[in-house]
């Protein structure tokens, strides 16, 4: 894995992340967290079109031609399908969310001058994120989904000796996985769950130990698949039920 | 409707007034409002529901922080 890939990590999940954000932009508990969650997903899907901008002066090309294979995606498994439960919006909102931006933060803090000048303007965009996860996540949500984002959260940081250790080392990261982790932690005020983790199973260019992938409709509207039904020219789709 | 009348999913809810201006040389005004039971959530409220336009400082206040002089209906002495 090279730190563009890691770019692209960022890249599809943030991406991903602001489609689920989306989804509850009608099913928020009010008004102001339906609102939130729009303008969240509008946040994270301008940030992934950024990251994507940063692939090419870092020599990744990852990101292109991928029409056929969903797992092709670099996400994480807890953005897998549309969440059903509040609970899991709010754990991936303060937990994910957080440790994408921590990583944002290490790289705006480390050595490589297009992630420096270009990633900057997010983070002062991710404090209204933090500052609504951190809110609900304060007020309680169950277990399952807290647990399981930190586990993804961990998993994504990659173990101690792996390419963001390594990345650390040469200084395009400011923080390694254990850097990151106290970072996250410290944010949130609370300590990440006691988990072992199976690095063993670990995928090191996808950072995840479960396999799986997006869900089919998703991966139709990445690749402009669900517009297409909706096109008066129909280009051989339905229309709209 | 008063602060202590909102009971959106937090039970202890409380509305919040937001503020903006778009220049130095403009007074703060009022943009509009949001309920949200802390400040954490109101500031993300605030930003996610008011910050279609360039403003250049926002700002909320719990609307009970207010100290009211009169009210409308209310003569001003």
């Amino acid at each position: 894995m090279s730190l563009g890939t890691l770019i692209l990590s960022l890249a599809d999940n943030k991406q991903l992340l602001g489609l689920r954000y989306a989804e509850w932009a009608i099913r928020a508990p009010s008004l102001e967290a339906d609102i939130a969650a729009a303008a969240m997903g509008l946040d994270d899907l301008g940030h992934s079109r950024v990251l994507y901008g940063c692939l090419e002066p870092l020599g990744e090309r990852g990101h292109l031609g991928r029409e056929s294979d969903p797992a092709d995606y670099l996400n994480l498994p807890y953005l897998d399908q549309p969440w059903t439960s509040w609970d899991q919006f709010v754990a991936a909102n303060a937990v994910l969310d957080t440790a994408f931006t921590v990583m944002i933060q290490a790289c705006v803090e480390g050595n490589v001058g297009v992630l420096r000048s270009r990633l900057r303007k997010m983070l002062s965009e991710e404090r209204y994120h933090f500052l609504h996860g951190r809110s609900w996540f304060r007020a309680g949500i169950g277990e399952q989904p807290l647990e399981e984002a930190w586990r993804q959260a961990l998993e994504w940081f990659g173990p101690s000796d792996g390419e963001v250790a390594e990345l650390h080392r040469q200084g395009a990261l400011a923080m390694g996985p254990a850097e990151l982790r106290a970072e996250l932690e410290g944010r949130l005020g609370t300590q990440a769950p006691d988990l072992e983790i199976d690095w063993s199973a670990w995928d090191p260019r996808r950072r995840r130990s479960r396999p799986g992938q997006i869900d089919a409709r998703t991966f139709d509207m990445l690749r402009g698949l669900e517009e297409r039904r909706y096109h008066p020219s129909g280009a051989g789709g339905t229309s709209p039920g | 409707m008063s602060g202590a009348g909102f009971n959106r999913v937090h039970g202890r809810a409380r509305e919040y007034e937001v503020f903006a201006r778009k220049a130095r040389i403009e007074p703060l005004r009022l943009v509009g409002s949001v309920v949200a039971p802390d400040d954490d959530l109101a500031a993300a409220y605030a930003r996610a529901t008011y910050d279609e336009e360039r403003w250049i400082e926002m700002a909320i206040v719990p609307r009970e922080a207010m100290v009211t002089l009169w009210a409308p209906g209310e003569e001003g002495e």
